[in-house]
């Protein structure tokens, strides 16, 4: 052994990859192979006849199918928030990236990347999901008043990840959604709480924002912040590579290309 | 409060619909492209290095010739092209399976973009650590107080900067030590404490400075933010991932580190029927 593989195996270093996920049984004539793979014990074939693709999402993470309810509030959240539309700056990242003809293959990850960020992104998921798991215990009304008392400009923005305004609005759709999913069967103490916190910030213009209504839903179908995060690039990332996939294939010119007159710039030294 | 007065105002917004105002620079045609107001053609190529323009676009500041070498110094010894080390490994892992090599070495980069070690956001910890531990030493905290004051884990103390993921001495260190003499740049207060904490902590815990801290307290002399010092250091680890993608591209497919079904250890519920 030279040097570093002697320090390297100082620190106990696991011989194999673990997981207790994914089951392959091996081919009898090649060990390479597999001859079935299972989900948590399920073969994936049976799931492919008998689940729906959002069932078999939340036994990849959970470890068990989901009950009636929990099927249809992951099914409902997958499918509204399946697109973050053209004007999301996360769209945008892909079809930019197609109409200037970048590798196919990159138009998806292009865009997840810039949906990974904390301001209406992946990250403001988790956060989301943080802020909820810290404050569902204690009154909404305590929580609203600390932050009136902690920040002057608390109308501005994201006031706590998963909720604040949009263009000094109030973000009407996800306010709507919220309270939808906040009365269904599976919905728990974070969209309840969340939907009654986003009640209360109503009357100072502010309210639910799409990834504080992910995050709660996730947090009462039992997903921590890790999956969280991805979850909801998951979630969106048809959206986002239909938009993108769509503007690869036109011409360069058939989006806006800001002109000279519109960018502005210092040109002196700082 | 004045909800009210700014509700539904899109003014703001309305006034940057269509419109870019870039603090930073800006192209513009037959004439020149600039940067922090520095013309990019006319005025610096030519005359700065590489380098030299990575930090001026991350941060503004057109740093001298001297600094930017040692920088590229330090990025030289983030660049191994081991193929074991994690981003390097996920260059490796793509080129296996054929991708771009740009794909490649950004997966790689953003692998690196960990807590635990790579380029740039260690360094978010370790600048900050090291700019505070300064100003408690100048007010007076001895070094055992300082580093009594961190997390510990199993009774070490967890300061980004101060231990490393595999080998315990950072080997890094020294050539970039003798950077520093041969350009003639002089250690200050950040580094020089930052020598002061490393003896303790080896005398005590056996754990010394790794690169980040050294390049954290190093670039704070400098007057460089934690935020500077991540952006500027972004991309460090890049060309060894391009590397040790190169060596698994140009090989047969899957040849990298191949499994076999029974090399995963499967921890989880034996094959079971779905009811129903």
């Amino acid at each position: 052994m030279n040097k570093i593989e002697k320090q390297v195996s100082k620190r106990n270093f696991s011989e194999k990859i673990t997981t207790s996920i994914h089951y392959e049984s091996p081919s009898n004539s090649n060990p390479y192979i597999a001859k079935e793979c299972f989900l948590h014990g399920y073969n994936y074939k049976d799931l492919m006849l008998k689940c729906s693709y959002s069932d078999v999402l939340f036994l990849m993470f959970r470890g068990e199918l989901p009950n009636k309810h929990q099927s249809e509030l992951l099914s409902q959240l997958m499918i509204f928030f399946i697109n973050p539309g053209p004007r999301h700056p996360a769209s945008r990242a892909s079809m930019n990236a197609a109409i200037s003809k970048s590798d196919p293959s990159h138009i998806l990850p292009i865009g997840l990347i810039a949906l990974g960020g904390s301001y209406l992104g992946a990250a403001e998921v988790r956060d989301s999901m943080k802020f909820l798991k810290n404050n569902l215990k204690r009154p909404v009304g305590e929580v609203v008043n600390k932050l009136l008392s902690d920040k002057a400009d608390v109308e501005n923005e994201h006031v706590v990840p998963g909720f604040g305004n949009r263009f000094n609005s109030i973000d009407e759709l996800p306010n709507e959604i919220g309270n939808y999913f906040s009365k269904m069967p599976a919905s728990g103490e974070a969209l309840k709480w969340g939907n009654d916190f986003a009640q209360k910030l109503n009357t100072m213009t502010m309210g639910w924002l799409a990834p504080g209504v992910v995050a709660a839903v996730l947090f009462d179908l039992g997903f921590n912040e890790r999956e969280a995060t991805g979850i909801f690039q998951i979630i969106s990332a048809p959206g986002i590579l239909a938009q993108g996939v769509e503007q690869g294939f036109k011409n360069l010119n058939e989006m806006p290309f800001v002109e000279d007159d519109d960018y502005e710039f210092r040109k002196d030294k700082e | 409060m004045n909800s009210e007065k700014i509700k539904n105002n899109t003014e703001y917004w309305d006034s940057l619909r269509g419109k870019i105002k870039s603090s930073k620079g800006g192209w513009i045609p037959n004439e020149d492209a600039y940067s922090h107001g520095y013309g990019i053609l006319n005025e610096l190529v030519g005359n700065i290095s590489y380098m030299q323009m990575i930090v001026l676009n991350a941060t503004g500041r057109l740093i001298e010739k001297k600094l930017a070498d040692w920088l590229e110094a330090n990025f030289l010894c983030l660049s191994w092209p081991d193929a074991r080390i994690w981003c390097n490994q996920i260059g490796a892992l793509s080129g296996t399976v054929k991708t771009s090599v740009s794909a490649a070495t950004v997966a790689g980069v953003l692998g690196a973009d960990s807590i635990m070690y790579g380029g740039g956001k260690p360094s978010l910890q370790s600048v900050s650590f090291i700019q505070k531990a300064l100003e408690k030493y100048k007010n007076g905290r001895t070094i055992e107080e300082i580093i009594s004051q961190s997390k510990k884990l199993n009774g070490k103390p967890m300061i980004s900067g101060f231990v490393r993921p595999i080998s315990g001495k950072d080997e890094r260190i020294k050539p970039l030590e003798n950077v520093i003499r041969k350009l003639g740049i002089e250690i200050g207060e950040h580094l020089s404490l930052a020598y002061k904490l490393s003896e303790y902590l080896e005398e005590n815990y056996g754990e010394g400075i790794n690169i980040n801290g050294y390049t954290s307290a190093f670039l704070s002399d400098q007057n460089f933010t934690a935020e500077e010092v991540y952006r500027i250091r972004a991309l460090a680890v890049a060309s060894g991932v391009t590397a040790c993608y190169v060596d698994t591209k140009d090989k047969p497919g899957e040849s990298f580190l191949p499994l076999r079904c029974d090399d995963i250890q499967y921890s989880g519920k034996p094959p079971r029927k779905l009811s129903g």
